[in-house]
């Protein structure tokens, strides 16, 4: 029998393996040190990062660089602040130049207060990006139809929404999103809107491949503490949804022990 | 000499190379992206990179982000 810290469970996203099923975001932390420390307890093997143009005053506290120099850590450039397909091609090639990692995850919301990405403009990013041989991590509705068209132009993974970014309201795609996984053929990743382990065991059971949280951590009480749960909760999720729920019961109740009276003969 | 920096007007002091002004800035030794006029300037070539009146730089980083 297989025990369960043997399990080998590795998943493949554009041709790179990975054990970790926990993407970690590296936005909204108060500091450096709680932002490695985060990301080290959540066991993540893919880290996102932004990219802004400097200011002219030269800011000393360079949260990144003790990632960069973490072994077995793939920092995945986001294109967040593109408004359109032209300026997120210009920060994916940019965002290459700077972590010297093929991933970058398509991310194009112009609309500052939903943040909802703008399906066609990431489609045509991703269609670019693709063909010239970035791994493609696009983010975007929780849409099957577009999932589709992304996955036919060459995306490696899917990245649909649980809900808008920084929101908290969890898996409130959750019908949608078995209709991208029923199809997928690339991994399928819950982007934005976690708020708890719980969600994210829940996205894990369901059959999505992994998930990407940072709000969830950063603003929670102790982000360190939170991001162990987060892994542990994906962990469970995983393992749960490779061993196949139970059936849901016809609304009756069915008894786990017999039913006769425990002074009945057994086998009566 | 009179550049753009990051959208804005820049007298650099010592603006023979791209490495010069990044030197001058204080930010020699920092993991930036420099694009010199809508081209990129990959860090190996940054010493023979010339500048000229005008020209147009901008310097990006990578920040925390979701």
């Amino acid at each position: 029998m297989e025990r369960q810290g043997k399990v080998q469970d590795a998943w493949i996203v554009g041709g790179h393996t990975f054990s970790s099923r926990l993407l970690m975001g590296t936005g909204k932390y108060q500091d450096a040190e709680t932002m490695v420390g985060a990301v080290l307890a959540s066991g993540a093997q893919i880290v996102t990062v932004a990219l802004r143009r400097m200011g002219r005053i030269p800011q000393e506290d360079d949260m990144l660089g003790p990632l960069g120099e973490m072994k077995g850590i793939t920092l995945m450039p986001n294109t967040s602040g593109a408004r359109n397909a032209t300026e997120a091609i210009r920060a994916a090639r940019l965002g290459r130049e700077l972590c010297g990692s093929p991933f970058v995850k398509v991310e194009i919301h112009p609309n500052p207060h939903h943040l909802m990405p703008d399906p066609i403009e990431t489609f045509e990013a991703a269609k670019v990006l693709a063909a010239e041989g970035f791994v493609v991590m696009p983010y975007m509705p929780a849409d099957p139809v577009l999932a589709k068209r992304l996955e036919d132009v060459g995306c490696a993974s899917l990245m649909p929404l649980g809900s808008a970014i920084g929101s908290g309201h969890g898996l409130a795609t959750a019908e949608m999103l078995r209709l991208i996984l029923r199809h997928a053929r690339i991994p399928v990743i819950v982007d934005a809107g976690l708020r708890s382990p719980s969600e994210a065991a829940a996205a894990l059971e369901m059959g999505c491949d992994a998930v990407l949280v940072n709000s969830a951590v950063a603003a929670s009480g102790d982000p360190i503490a939170m991001a162990a749960a987060f892994a542990q909760a994906v962990g469970a999720g995983r393992v749960a949804h490779r061993a196949g729920l139970m059936p849901r019961g016809g609304g009756t109740a069915l008894a786990t022990s017999p039913l006769t009276a425990f002074l009945s003969v057994e086998d009566a | 000499m009179n550049l753009v920096v990051n959208g804005e007007a820049y007298v650099a002091k010592q603006p023979e190379s791209v490495a010069a002004l990044l030197e001058e800035m204080g930010i020699g030794g920092r993991p930036v992206v420099v694009v010199l006029n809508d081209e990129v300037v990959p860090p190996s070539s940054r010493i023979a990179c010339r500048l000229r009146e005008g020209d147009c730089v901008e310097l990006f980083r990578l920040v925390g982000g979701g």
